[in-house]
């Protein structure tokens, strides 16, 4: 910790917005605007909400001498994935009646809305909150949505699974009542309430930078565990549930042409037993409230943290406020990421289905009635949903005897695409980017489809259509879409302009690395057709790309490396 | 031998009274002079302020003197009275030119020789200024004027129902008092000046068989001349030609309002404007629908006409001398007559009182052509159309800049006006050429109308509050660029509606950065479309009640601007704030209203 470095300005605002409260229902007041006052789009974010502005329209609007089509993406945690039917139409139905009609499941297995405008929020925050969802802590220096496999091959496991993942969740989340508050028209605290406010676990100025926290059951790594703060990876011996290892320091987020800013493999430090779980926990997110950068943000998260104090010293922290140390890691193995779609049973003989969800965009387009086809399946679904980590849709719990009436909506609805897929399309994810995130610099959404259509059929000039290879896309260099985890990586750095990042593992324990810098669509085309062309002639039996192109030492540096990133060009 | 001062019958209260009643019985003949002296002397070295001379003084001075009178509301008619103030003054008159507001109905009888000056407002109404003289004429109250000779110019406008009402009722109510009208009532429609000028003549002609009194208008004083306005170079009959350098559309793509911010050039015009004035523009007539009308009269578009000396072609004198965007009852009855069209006048004249109004409204020529066509054999001469459409009267904007900030600039917000009321989408002359047809680079003929009842309170202390409903927010833009300029800290508050926030807050990043800079203390803005239940500026005013109450007391103004319909509804809220806020009844916040009306702390530019 730098102490006598000025603290960052966020720093600032968390101090003196009286846990969270800040001047939020003076903004919601506010009938000139469409916005929040400065200060209050840093809270808002505890609350599950972040300000934008359709950026398709903000040029046109400044010449109009309006200000920028102010609206707000609100988030809902969904611990887990885990969405009853009942919440499913709840979602349902706020978005069309307060966001753009679209709901977004996100990476993180949440749900977004987008397009809410200021008078809106409240109503739909109500509404999430009255679903039994909620946002808070879904955004800001917190604990974040925490993910957890969706495995359907071992139900049981899930189950418990599920429990703990939940468990950490409600842990961690804040004390405030500014929530309740504001949003909830609960009651003002009172004069002597006030003074004794307290977050147990965060302090008064929460942590230095956001927190995510991911369980995953191998050898399935849909969660991509190394690329949390925390992960806990499930050991299980003989059916049972041992406990888990422990993984920390893991994360994406770069910006371009900052060497000290690079994406990081969670280190796996050691194993803990599921009664030790929450001790664990909240001992790990109390050293980085203590020890995490509060002056730069761009250097706050937790690997941070890890890489400059070192590894020793961490255990150090953990022996000396535990009184214990960790034992030691357990064997596992991951063989793959993403999800698994169509039809699946598991042992308590249930079955599941894997529905394709283009980016996790759920909306009604001429070919694909998303939205009326999932209400319709959550009106019969005796079962639950589960949003994957990968922006797809797990129905699950399904009795053999409803199977029919579910596939039937699904038919009908064009909910079916997962047998027509590309394993390519089946695996490639994109971050939301134009128009509604604040940071994107190049198209991501709304361009991956496409792209991914043009490479397919490169694809098949080089008879390699039925080889699974994971591609993602941001609209920036934060990584939202773990682009850095993906076989072919594509990183937004201008409108049309992409860095080219290759040669991830397809299990997702090694990084991409940098191969091409600003390169466009025909350029990203051409390297990849030779590529293709090499990888068909050369590769070794069920080999994957990512792996073949490492083998080939064609990719410079690649590995848990905390190495400046940035500079990897290969010459 | 003089009456005794009464608080009726002069503007002091009794203290004053009392002191003044007790030096003034001691004053022998030769002190009573020098006093008369010496005050008119005082008051003709004040500033062009428009004193109204106290009751008592007028009648201790014995001269005749001549009242030009007006009661204006958007300038027009008190631009005639100065011109006619100062025909008069070159006869030897000595003049009184003034508003109605600063003649108090009670000095009514002093009166001798008067020419009035009124134009007709909202739906029949007289102009604010003249409101307490017809409260006065028709309460009981009212006077015995048989000593008052009077004439009545009436402006109004045809294509209201109630062609100048105004002018009408005061006519009538000065007779009903024993008055002698000198010449009849005349009536301008838009296109006044010939109208306007045959009466002008018609007060000189009566003047000139008064006794001109030389020596009196030798007294005269120097205040009579302030007021009269020195020639403008650029008028309403010979507009500048200004250059459109920028048009900008102003509203969000999604809105359902279509308003333009528009820039354009007055370089070397010498139109000097001041925030609250607003610009007079002459628009043309769409040429599409000049061909289609001609093309349904069977009227060849080449055909001339000679009028006042110049020779149009039938398509020229549509497009640029002829309404055909604003009907009124004449010209409807006049083409159902010229075109045999029996059955449009039959249903015309059955129509009641506000179904006709509507059946005006919702129409335009086209539509009357395109609907009742001619009959088989009624073919209608090109002279006759000429002589049932009225003359194109020009547009009043009002402006939206302060020279101050903009130099030889002159900027306006325009709302396309849309109707499809009877199924076709029609557009409004003025709103549409500006809006649409007037390219960067292009000319358009203006001229200044000056508002002196809109303008920014002299002494820059005391707030303002300004209202505006949609392009009722213009003339504010202007009030804030001169403040900025001036680096004035006039309180203001500024309070605005429209449809909905995301679309329709006009100048929305002006206003935010001005609140930014301090400049504004507060905006509440009332969307009427964006909540369930529909929210207007006098919602706001009346949430707001204690605010206003609390800036009222601090001397602020209010300042109301858009709508005629919410000019209305913003009098009532402040009227039930004053009830509520100050623990009145009705007629005591009535009478609270009425006295910062009079006040002249409610300042408006309604239409
Ligand atoms: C919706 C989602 C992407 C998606 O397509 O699903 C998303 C969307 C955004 N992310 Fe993210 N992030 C999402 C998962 C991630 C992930 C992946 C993950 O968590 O597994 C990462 C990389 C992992 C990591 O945190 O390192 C990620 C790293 C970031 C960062 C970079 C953080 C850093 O340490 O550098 C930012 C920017 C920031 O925080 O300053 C960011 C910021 C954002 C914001 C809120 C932009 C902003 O700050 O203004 C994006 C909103 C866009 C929009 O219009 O909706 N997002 N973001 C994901 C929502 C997850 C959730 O439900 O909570
Ligand atoms: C002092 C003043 C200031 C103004 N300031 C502004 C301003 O800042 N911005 C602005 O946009 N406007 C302003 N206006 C209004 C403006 O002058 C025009 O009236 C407006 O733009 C419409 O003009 P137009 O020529 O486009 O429509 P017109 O051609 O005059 O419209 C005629 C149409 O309106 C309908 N109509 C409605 N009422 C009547 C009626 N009584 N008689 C006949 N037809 C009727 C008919 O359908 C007809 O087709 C102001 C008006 C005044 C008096
Ligand atoms: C909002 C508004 C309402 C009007 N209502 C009427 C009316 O009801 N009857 C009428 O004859 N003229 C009406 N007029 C026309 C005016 O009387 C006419 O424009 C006149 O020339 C204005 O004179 P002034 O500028 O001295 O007030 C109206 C004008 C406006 C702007
Ligand atoms: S990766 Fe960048 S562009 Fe994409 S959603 Fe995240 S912050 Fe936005």
């Amino acid at each position: 910790m730098a102490e006598t470095a000025k603290l960052s300005p966020v720093e600032g605002i968390k101090a003196r917005s009286n846990f969270l409260r800040g001047t939020l229902l003076e903004s919601l007041a506010d009938s000139a605007t469409g916005t929040l006052a400065e200060d209050d789009t840093q809270l808002s974010k505890f609350h599950g909400f972040y300000q934008q502005d359709d950026r398709d329209v903000r040029d046109e609007r400044r010449r109009q001498m309006l200000e920028p089509d102010h609206q707000f993406m609100i988030r809902a945690r969904v611990p887990g994935g885990i969405c009853t039917p009942k919440q499913w139409l709840a979602m349902d139905a706020i978005a069309a009646k307060h966001a753009n009609g679209t709901i977004r499941l996100t990476t993180r297995q949440a749900f977004q809305l987008h397009g809410v405008i200021k008078r809106g929020l409240k109503p739909t925050i109500r509404a999430i909150y009255d679903s039994l969802l909620d946002t808070i802590a879904a955004c800001g220096d917190v604990n974040r949505n925490v993910m957890s496999s969706v495995l359907p091959e071992q139900s049981a496991l899930h189950q418990q699974i599920f429990q703990h993942a939940a468990a950490v969740s409600r842990h961690l989340l804040p004390n405030t009542r500014a929530y309740h508050e504001i949003w909830l028209d609960g009651e003002k605290l009172t004069a002597e309430e006030t003074a004794n406010q307290h977050e147990p676990i965060y302090g008064p100025t929460y942590l230095p930078r956001k927190f995510k926290i991911s369980f995953a059951v191998p050898p399935r790594n849909d969660v991509d565990l190394f690329a949390h703060d925390l992960s806990f990876i499930a050991i299980i011996e003989n059916g049972e549930l041992q406990g888990y290892n422990v993984a920390v320091g893991g994360g994406m987020g770069v910006t371009h042409g900052d060497p000290k800013t690079y994406p990081r493999l969670a280190t796996v430090v050691g194993f803990c037993l599921p009664e030790q779980l929450l001790q664990v926990t909240e001992t790990i997110v109390k050293i980085q409230r203590d020890f995490g950068d509060r002056t730069d943000r761009k250097h706050a998260r937790l690997k941070y943290t890890l890489d400059d104090q070192g590894e020793d010293w961490f255990h150090e922290q953990l022996v000396h406020r535990m009184g214990y140390s960790l034992s030691l890691a357990r064997e596992y193995e991951f063989t793959h990421t993403g999800d698994r779609l169509g039809w699946q049973q598991t042992d308590n003989g249930l079955w599941h289905l894997g529905l394709f969800i283009e980016n996790g965009r759920v909306q009604d387009l001429p070919d694909r009635k998303q939205l009326t086809g999932l209400r319709a399946i959550a009106e019969i679904l005796k079962g639950e949903f589960r949003l994957t980590p990968n922006q797809n849709l797990l129905i699950a719990n399904v009795a053999e005897e409803d199977r029919a009436a579910i596939d039937q909506i699904v038919v009908s609805h064009g909910l079916d695409s997962w047998n027509r897929l590309s394993p390519m399309r089946e695996h490639a994810l994109a971050c939301v980017g134009f128009p509604t995130c604040g940071l994107a610099m190049a198209e991501s959404e709304r361009y991956l489809p496409e792209l991914v259509g043009k490479i397919e059929q490169l694809l098949t000039r080089h008879d390699l259509l039925q080889q699974a290879i994971t591609i993602r896309m941001t609209g920036c260099p934060n990584g939202c879409a773990r682009p850095y985890l993906s076989e072919i990586g594509l990183v937004g750095k201008g409108p049309g302009l992409y860095n080219l990042h290759l040669g991830a593992a397809f299990n997702g324990t090694r990084l991409n690395s940098l191969f091409r810098e600003s390169v466009q669509e025909a350029e990203i085309l051409q390297v990849l057709d030779q590529l293709f062309a090499d990888y068909a002639a050369g590769r070794n039996e069920d080999e994957y790309f990512g792996d073949f192109l490492y083998r080939q030492g064609l990719l410079s540096n690649s590995s848990h490396s905390t190495t400046p990133f940035n500079e990897q060009i290969p010459a | 031998m003089f009456k005794a001062l009464r608080t009726d019958n002069s503007p002091f209260n009794p203290q004053q009274i009392e002191m003044l009643q007790s030096s003034l019985v001691n004053l022998d003949v030769a002190q009573s002079a020098w006093l008369s002296g010496y005050i008119a002397g005082r008051l003709s070295t004040d500033s062009a302020v428009n004193l109204p001379l106290p009751a008592a003084a007028v009648e201790s001075i014995p001269q005749q003197k001549f009242h030009v009178v007006y009661a204006s509301q958007t300038g027009t008619g008190e631009v005639i009275a100065g011109e006619l103030a100062a025909q008069l003054q070159q006869a030897g008159w000595a003049v009184e030119l003034q508003s109605m507001s600063s003649i108090r109905p009670a000095q009514l009888k002093k009166l001798q020789h008067v020419a009035l000056v009124v134009s007709t407002h909202g739906e029949g109404d007289p102009p604010d200024d003249a409101l307490d003289w017809f409260d006065y004429l028709q309460s009981p109250r009212a006077p015995k004027l048989e000593s008052l000779n009077f004439t009545v110019l009436a402006l109004g406008d045809r294509s209201y129902e109630k062609y100048c009402e105004a002018g009408r009722r005061l006519e009538q109510l000065l007779l009903a008092t024993g008055a002698k009208a000198y010449s009849t009532r005349i009536e301008c429609d838009l296109d006044y000046a010939g109208n306007a000028q045959q009466w002008s003549t018609e007060v000189l002609s009566y003047a000139r068989e008064q006794q001109p009194q030389d020596a009196a208008a030798k007294r005269g004083t120097a205040q009579h001349l302030s007021v009269v306005p020195s020639a403008e170079q650029w008028s309403r009959v010979k507009p500048f030609k200004a250059t459109l350098e920028r048009v900008q559309k102003i509203t969000a793509l999604e809105s359902e309002k279509d308003v333009y911010h528009l820039e354009l050039s007055l370089a070397d015009s010498g139109i000097a404007y001041q925030p609250g004035d607003s610009l007079g523009v002459w628009a043309n007539n769409h040429h599409d629908t000049v061909t289609q009308i001609l093309a349904g009269l069977s009227i060849a578009a080449d055909a001339e006409i000679e009028i006042d000396g110049h020779i149009h072609t039938a398509h020229e004198l549509l497009v640029r001398h002829r309404e055909i965007t604003r009907l009124s009852a004449d010209t409807i009855t006049a083409y159902a007559t010229a075109v045999g069209q029996g059955a449009l006048q039959q249903h015309f004249e059955a129509l009641a009182g506000s179904e006709r109004r509507d059946f005006i409204e919702a129409r335009q020529f086209i539509d009357l052509v395109e609907e009742f066509p001619p009959q088989e054999g009624a073919a209608i001469a090109l002279e006759t159309l000429a002589g049932l459409l009225r003359p194109l009267a020009p547009r009043s904007y009002s402006i939206a800049s302060s020279r101050a900030a903009v130099d030889d600039e002159v900027h306006l917000t325009v709302a396309t006006l849309f109707s499809d009321a009877i199924g076709t989408e029609r557009k409004g002359v003025a709103s549409n050429f500006l809006n649409y047809h007037l390219q960067a680079g292009d000319e358009v003929g203006v001229f200044l109308e000056p508002n002196k009842r809109f303008r920014l309170p002299e002494n820059r202390q005391t707030p303002v509050i300004l209202v505006a409903a949609g392009t009722g927010i213009a003339p504010y833009r202007a009030f804030l660029q001169q403040l900025e300029e001036e680096a004035a800290d006039t309180p203001v508050w500024l309070i605005f509606g429209n449809p909905h926030l995301r679309s329709d807050f006009l100048y929305q990043r002006e206003w935010l950065e001005w609140r930014g800079k301090g400049l504004l203390q507060h905006i509440d803005c009332a969307f009427s479309r964006d909540q369930a239940e529909k929210v207007y500026v006098q919602h706001i005013i009346r949430e707001q009640g204690e605010r206003l109450n609390q800036w009222l007391q601090d001397g602020a103004q209010i300042y109301l601007c858009g709508g005629l319909a919410m000019g209305k509804e913003v009098e009532l809220a402040v009227q039930d704030v004053l009830l509520e806020q100050r623990g009145l009844d009705a007629d005591g916040a009535a009478e609270e209203l009425a006295e910062l009306r009079r006040q002249g702390r409610i300042l408006k530019d309604l239409y």
